[in-house]
């Protein structure tokens, strides 16, 4: 009886006159007008969705998801120096935030010290400045670290900017173990698409898997590693892409951490990821739990992880800068709201809502107050946190679910078939999928294929294009030059030199690099003595152009 | 008769790793049938006017993302004179203010683009400027 | 540095007039301005007309300068050899131009040019000068203005020229007639490296280098290089090609390729194979440069270009033979001497 009434709809839908749009995905992705339960073809809920906490998790990874515990509103955010920046973190949390989020500036997220050549008009602009524990002191002054998680988005000097945070946690008296927080420490997807590296891969791996060694003796609740496809999504990849990149990247690490000898069921655990929540709403959604599903079974299946808490994806979710616009900029407060809600249904640990202005200048207080509210908003207004998966069981839904899983499998057979994700990533495999991507889009965008309100379309004629600026004059830079001239004249030089000594031997050697950095950071070396000192074992990176 | 065909350096000075703009500009001016030497990131002002001389290059394209335009521009804008390029074209883009590149201009920095440009816009700007420069 | 290098004069008597586009250059190129040479490149790429000028000009100036050709499938690591070998030669003393060839696309006409950017260690050294250049009409993977180029660098007082090139297309027309030397850089790989090279590239080669030497494969390759130059060298009765591994991007074995460079350098200016290659190339010059002069003449007198794409059409649809045709054009053209007759019926 529904095959008939399903003929003519069809039917009816053929005749029927269509509006001039393209109706594929932001992804490119093409889509059938209606999604019905003959679609899904042999779907087994048991198998496919399971329930929220159980395998393969693809409702959630808790089994009370939200009405436990809501998710925890984390806002990224850094600026100029260490004191702006604890004051900014006193106003946030104020107003209610939940988890701090620290943003560093350039010269710090390439481990370079303020005063190095390249950092000359960069530091404090995109993020707060640390060269040394005396930053992380000031940063944190008053904050109580015991109570609050910390997420610190850092990647190549990730190890010793963690080490400085441990050495300032030392010296308030709170012990490690009562830290909580999460470190980026994706070494990986910085060669496909962020690019702040400092050495070859190898070195970097071996940092960030003698992070996790250390961090599940001494720092247990600490997520050591935040695998993370926004970056991905951000340099223009697909829905699709940006999932098996991610997910390929996860499988990489836990690989080189088995090769290392750590047993899965002791790091596995503490591995989370960090996704984009982008314009297109359902893709979005089916994106997550697809991610959930994959990854269970991967852990489960292929790694024989024996613990539940190992085959868990659990992830932050940030909504996507590159989606806002110049052009009228109060419409990015409505594509970041659409963005966190996909965030929410998706069954997000933690979500940070751009502000209005953010893809342009770091935000105001206003912005991002705005930003802030907007998760309220769906906490407490929508309902969306009232049912766990509320979304589950819809057939467009379970389709794309199913196709983003499949259109991953797919991605996971190339990059082993050019031996494993390192290797991909030197023969510019990701680094070419991206970059056509990006170019596909513009190109769709430019001939009006696809529309943003504002910018190719709806556009206000009268309206100058304005970019507000929160303005980072540059008495930053000075002052924090100044601090680290202080710095360097206060500690003992010659400490410092011995520990810097003592951690090229080791690295040159195979033991445990944190300890040794730790060392280093209690005697205030700074981020750009200890990248140098490694540098000097390890070699720097460059990048093959790959368009 | 060979025509001369616009030869543009795209680089990212400092250290900002946000490459996607420039990339797709690359391509964009690649497809209208331009030269691109693609110098990518953490570029000096000093190695990209360096480049620009010695492929006689008719247009440098900075994207910056960072906040530092004022301090790369100006940089490279002086080194080009010092190195008698100043006939050539300095452009660019990113996250530029409208009064930066206000003050940019009358430095003799070319036009720049932001968020939300069209490619086809700065391809049509080079291929024009280019077509009334030529040397 | 530069130009305190070998300079044979300025203001050289010259009966080719000077264009007015180069005119200004050639001072300051010969005080070593590198924006003069960037410039000559530059006309030498956009401006084919002027090259028997701009070859007159720099004859004089040619200190004998070592041209390497470099070439090999894409993606084997041909820049970071380059750079790696560039390293040692500069210290070595030697001043050093680099021509890094991208492929331009057939359909659009631009070209990406990203190989400068792997040699950017060189990038402060004075004694450099790299130039990107797109391959244009080049079929075989090296753009028709290189070997001006390279002849530019020479005169601009550089004693080593490193010429890289995608060795996909038809190798002995363009790296044969350009370079002095030819290093083929091949990467371990699946299935046979050896067969899914171009008939010939292996045959020019001076020398091979096995680059990526750490991956898997590279023994296995070795031995069958080895095992085909031992065939053909005996069957020839020459010396096979000296068969390098290195892995560039750890800068290990790169040391032996450069002394190996410099010894085959050293071998083909002893035994006169340079000099031999040099008048080779003169002779190749004039037969060409008279050959286009000719054709351009007799093609313009005999109207050919104008009634050709009609006689095609016609012969092609009667599947005619073209030679009537053609016996009756070169009969309708009489060559003679200059002696205030050009051609038929026309005085000087």
């Amino acid at each position: 009886m529904d095959k008939a009434n399903r003929k003519r709809w069809e039917e009816q839908f053929r005749q029927a006159e269509l509006r001039q749009a393209d109706f594929s995905s932001i992804s490119g992705r093409e889509l059938q007008p209606l999604y019905a339960a003959g679609d899904l073809g042999g779907f087994d809920p048991e198998a496919q969705l399971g329930y929220p906490g159980t395998y393969p998790f693809t409702r959630g990874v808790h089994p009370s998801m939200y009405r436990g515990k809501l998710w925890t509103m984390r806002q990224f955010s850094g600026m100029g120096t260490a004191d702006q920046t604890n004051a900014r973190y006193k106003f946030l949390l104020a107003r209610g935030q939940t988890g701090l989020s620290v943003a560093f500036d350039n010269p710090t997220l390439y481990g370079r010290d303020s005063d190095h050549e390249l950092s000359a008009g960069e530091v404090g602009r995109t993020g707060v400045a640390v060269d040394s524990l005396t930053d992380m002191e000031r940063l944190f002054r008053d904050i109580p670290l015991e109570d609050i998680s910390t997420s610190m988005t850092i990647n190549a000097p990730a190890a010793w900017v963690f080490a400085m945070f441990l050495a300032n946690a030392e010296k308030r008296g709170i012990p490690l173990a009562q830290l909580r927080g999460t470190l980026q420490n994706d070494i990986l997807k910085e060669y496909i698409a962020q690019k702040e590296w400092i050495f070859p891969p190898e070195p970097h791996l071996r940092l960030i898997t003698d992070l996790m060694a250390f961090s599940a003796e001494h720092v247990p609740s600490w997520n050591t590693i935040s695998i993370s496809g926004y970056h991905i999504r951000e340099a223009g990849s697909t829905a699709g892409q940006e999932l098996a990149f991610t997910l390929a990247d996860g499988f990489a690490y836990v690989e080189h951490a088995l090769r290392a000898g750590l047993d899965i069921d002791d790091f596995a655990p503490r591995l989370s990821f960090f996704f984009n929540s982008h314009m297109d709403f359902f893709e979005e959604v089916a994106k997550l739990r697809a991610a959930r599903r994959i990854w269970a079974r991967a852990m489960k299946d292929k790694y024989k992880a024996k613990s539940p808490r190992s085959w868990l994806c659990r992830f932050h979710v940030q909504t996507a800068g590159c989606s806002l616009t110049a052009q009228q900029p109060e419409v990015n407060i409505v594509r970041t709201a659409l963005e966190a809600l996909a965030g929410v249904l998706g069954g997000c640990q933690s979500l940070h809502t751009n502000s209005m202005d953010e893809a342009l200048a770091l935000p105001s207080e206003k912005a991002v107050e705005i930003a802030l509210r907007t998760q309220q908003v769906i906490a407490y207004e929508s309902g969306a946190a009232n049912v766990i998966d509320p979304l589950g069981g819809a057939y467009y839904l379970e389709k794309l679910t199913d196709d983003l899983e499949r259109e991953a499998e797919q991605y996971f057979a190339r990059i082993d078939a050019l031996g494993g994700v390192v290797p991909a990533i030197e023969k510019g495999f990701f680094q070419q999928e991206i970059t056509r991507a990006a170019y596909q889009y513009q190109m769709a965008v430019s001939r009006k294929r696809k529309i943003v309100v504002g910018v190719n379309d709806f556009v206000n004629a009268e309206q100058r294009l304005e970019i507000p600026v929160l303005e980072i004059d540059e008495s930053v830079e000075r002052d924090q030059l100044r601090l680290l001239g202080d710095v360097r004249k206060r500690r003992d030089n010659a400490a410092v030199q011995a520990r810097l000594a003592g951690l090229k031997t080791a690295a040159a050697g195979t033991e445990n690099l944190m300890p040794r950095l730790l060392e280093a950071a209690r005697v205030y070396a700074t981020l750009g003595e200890i990248s140098e000192a490694l540098i000097s074992v390890f070699g720097e990176y460059r990048e093959k152009p790959i368009y | 008769m060979v025509q001369h065909k616009t030869k543009v350096i795209i680089a990212k000075p400092g250290l900002d790793g946000h490459d996607r703009g420039a990339k797709v500009v690359a391509r964009a001016l690649v497809e209208a049938g331009m030269e691109v030497v693609y110098l990518g990131l953490q570029q000096t002002p000093e190695s990209i006017v360096r480049a620009a001389l010695e492929e006689d290059a008719d247009v440098i394209g900075l994207s910056i993302l960072s906040g530092a335009h004022m301090t790369h521009f100006r940089r490279v804008r002086e080194l080009m004179a010092k190195h008698r390029l100043e006939d050539r074209l300095l452009t660019g883009g990113g996250i530029i203010p409208t009064k930066d590149q206000d003050k940019l201009r009358e430095f003799g920095v070319g036009r720049l683009f932001g968020p939300g440009d069209d490619i086809q816009d700065i391809v049509d700007y080079i291929r024009d400027w280019h077509s009334k420069h030529t040397r | 540095m530069i130009s305190a290098v070998k300079k044979k004069g300025i203001g050289l008597k010259t009966k080719l007039p000077s264009s007015p586009a180069t005119a200004g250059l050639w001072a300051d190129f010969f005080q070593g301005s590198r924006l003069a040479c960037a410039r000559l490149i530059t006309a030498v790429e956009n401006r084919p007309e002027l090259i028997p000028e701009i070859r007159h000009r720099l004859i004089p100036h040619l200190s004998g300068a070592v041209r390497v050709g470099i070439t090999g499938p894409p993606g084997v690591g041909k820049s970071t050899v380059m750079a790696g070998l560039a390293r040692r030669i500069i210290q070595d003393s030697h001043s050093l131009g680099i021509i890094a060839v991208d492929p331009s696309s057939p359909f659009t006409g631009g070209a990406f040019l990203g190989d400068r950017v792997r040699m950017q260690a060189l990038d402060r050294d004075p004694r450099v000068f790299i130039r990107s250049m797109a391959s244009r009409e080049g079929h075989g993977g090296l753009s028709p203005a290189a070997p001006h180029a390279a002849d530019i660098l020479e005169a601009f007082g550089l004693d080593r020229i490193l010429i890289e090139t995608v060795g996909v297309g038809q190798v002995e027309l363009d790296v044969l007639s350009c370079a002095d030397l030819i290093l083929l850089v091949l990467q371990p790989g699946t299935g046979d490296v050896i067969q899914s090279l171009k008939a010939g590239i292996l045959e020019a080669a001076d020398m091979i280098l096995v680059n990526k030497a750490d991956t898997a494969g590279t023994d296995s390759l070795l031995e069958s290089l080895r095992f085909t130059f031992d065939i053909s060298s005996r069957a020839a009765g020459t010396p096979p090609p000296p068969v390098l591994a290195a892995s560039a991007v750890q800068d290990r074995g790169l040391d032996e390729v450069h002394r190996e460079l410099e010894q085959r350098i050293r071998d083909i200016l002893q035994s006169g194979r340079f000099h031999q290659k040099k008048r080779a190339l003169l002779a190749k010059e004039i037969t060409s440069s008279i050959r286009e002069h000719l054709w351009g003449q007799f093609s313009a007198l005999a109207k050919i270009r104008e009634e050709l794409p009609a006689v095609v059409e016609r012969l092609a649809r009667k599947r005619q033979s073209p030679y009537p045709y053609i016996r009756k054009v070169c009969s309708q053209v009489r060559i003679q001497y200059a002696k205030g007759r050009t051609s038929r019926g026309q005085s000087q």
